[in-house]
């Protein structure tokens, strides 16, 4: 799972910081795609959760973008 | 790293090159994002020429309009209630909150998506962890958790830090200092005024707030926090450290944004240690996109290498000095409430004060100075004879009258504090009518 990660700015990122980074991504990525089948109790969880984590990867100059289409 | 005096070091300890690039970037993204979602916004930035991938240097920054006040109250007026500065459907939003209204009487109101919302917390977190706050720390919040945004931010960041968070709305002054000492709070949260209003209270229950476990006050939503005389008196009464933060509900709790600093009258840049009014692009909120916003509040930049801290950040010497609107003019001389104050709160006898503008004879401009000194013993006549020579000194020798009023007449505040009540009926010298009576 751990693999070389550079963020916006050229840095290079901790292998902590892209294990974060491919949580994060993940978890975008299973509520895009599966949101509308998960039963409120994960869904709503899962989007708090991801609202958190947008927070590390803004501020890890990862470029998250915006997440309303998600519901974020 | 969990004793990092960093929140986020990559962040705050960022070559300043790298910060300008990181800003560039970001702008781009927010201009992208604005024009693509928010027609107002798009036509703005069509009828200026300005495309996303235009932006190459901070230098294109100057070529987006300047938003106001004025913009966004008339795009409520043409969109109700939200406004033509809205990204997203408003079904998407989990927070509503208003401005307390000092400035005009329709509030302005703003929406955040769940991710907005996490990020006005986490703005506060980077001033909350670089004042020394640490999840071990007693979180009091004296603030009446109501549609005003205050210290709704700075409550998620207590809980996000860790923080045993205390939330202190719906109670008499009393009764939160009474649970701020019951409770062992080591940090409380208020603006200037009502930490001095708790202290009083204090002082009444025969409290002694100095000899407290509070070594912190975090301080916001009025400029008194960075007013010297005013911030050594808080100190002074709570035995703690105080730092200001500076806030808008428009903007959130102001951290990493682009900050300009411009002459107000022709809107030019101001150069590092020249007071000018602030002008914000911020980057966390999408739902409602800020490019350049107008804040009023006057400041003086300078550069971060100037602080020892090892953040790279510019700062504002001496916080947030004024209003550009809060400015008097008193028979040609200018009035600003704040020196005023940073003068008066030199007496730590006078407990409480307020400006008082009136007409006299019909065409006067006259100020006076109301004060309450609750002390039996003080030479109040000194102290107020003092205080005059010491306010004309500072205005080009305007006459001020300072009055001693009856303890408890002048009324106290648990939010921003309105000290300057202008009963005027004319304004200047010249009998000009005002237009609000």
């Amino acid at each position: 799972m751990t693999h070389e990660m550079k963020n916006l700015m050229d840095a290079d990122l901790s292998e902590s910081e892209c294990m974060l980074v491919d949580v994060y991504r993940q978890l975008a990525r299973t509520l895009e795609m599966y949101g509308d089948e998960l039963p409120p109790f994960a869904r709503r969880n899962g989007l708090k959760a991801l609202a958190a984590l947008w927070q590390v990867m803004n501020g890890l100059d990862m470029d998250p973008g915006q997440l309303y289409h998600v519901g974020a | 790293m969990t004793d990092s005096p960093y929140w986020n070091p990559r962040h705050e300890t960022m070559a300043r090159k790298d910060v300008e690039a990181l800003q560039v970037r970001k702008l781009r993204n927010l201009v992208e994002w604005a024009d693509s979602q928010v027609p107002w916004q798009a036509k703005r930035l069509r009828d200026a020429g300005v495309t996303a991938d235009q932006i190459r240097s901070l230098d294109d920054l100057q070529r987006i309009p300047i938003m106001t006040r004025d913009d966004w109250m008339q795009g409520q007026v043409e969109e109700p209630p939200f406004g033509s500065n809205v990204a997203v459907p408003r079904e998407s939003a989990i927070r509503y909150h208003m401005t307390s209204g000092t400035t005009g009487k329709t509030p302005i109101r703003v929406l955040d998506g769940m991710k907005d919302w996490e990020w006005i917390a986490e703005m506060w977190c980077y001033g909350l962890w670089g004042f020394g706050v640490r999840p071990r720390d007693v979180l009091f919040v004296a603030f009446g958790y109501s549609t005003f945004i205050g210290f709704w931010g700075l409550h998620y960041a207590g809980e996000k830090l860790g923080c045993l968070t205390l939330p202190g709305g719906a109670m008499a002054t009393d009764q939160r200092v009474k649970q701020i000492v019951d409770m062992g709070a080591t940090v409380v949260a208020s603006t200037p005024t009502y930490a001095l209003r708790m202290a009083q209270e204090a002082r009444a229950l025969g409290i002694d707030l100095a000899g407290s476990s509070v070594q912190r006050l975090i301080l916001s939503g009025e400029p008194a926090g960075s007013i010297p005389a005013t911030k050594k008196l808080i100190q002074e009464e709570w035995g703690a450290r105080a730092g200001d933060t500076a806030g808008m509900t428009e903007l959130g709790t102001i951290m990493i944004y682009i900050e300009e600093v411009l002459d107000p009258e022709s809107d030019r840049p101001v150069a590092h240690g020249e007071m000018g009014e602030r002008v914000v692009t911020s980057f966390g909120r999408g739902f409602i996109p800020v490019m350049r916003y107008r804040t009023r509040d006057l400041v003086v930049k300078v550069p971060g290498m100037s602080c020892r801290c090892g953040r790279t950040w510019d700062l504002y010497e001496g916080g947030i000095r004024g209003r550009v609107d809060d400015m008097k003019l008193v028979r040609g001389t200018n009035v600003y409430p704040r020196a005023v104050e940073a003068i008066v709160r030199e007496h730590p006898e006078i407990d409480e004060f307020q400006i008082h503008l009136y007409t006299a004879e019909g065409r006067r401009d006259e100020i006076e100075i109301l004060v309450e000194i609750p002390d039996q013993e003080a030479d109040a006549g000194g102290i107020t004879a003092r205080l005059e020579k010491e306010l004309a000194d500072a205005h080009e020798a305007l006459r001020f009258g300072v009055k001693q009023v009856d303890l408890g007449t002048l009324p106290r505040f648990e939010l921003k504090a309105k000290r300057l009540v202008d009963d005027r009926i004319v304004i200047g010298t010249e009998g000009e009518r005002r237009a609000q009576v």
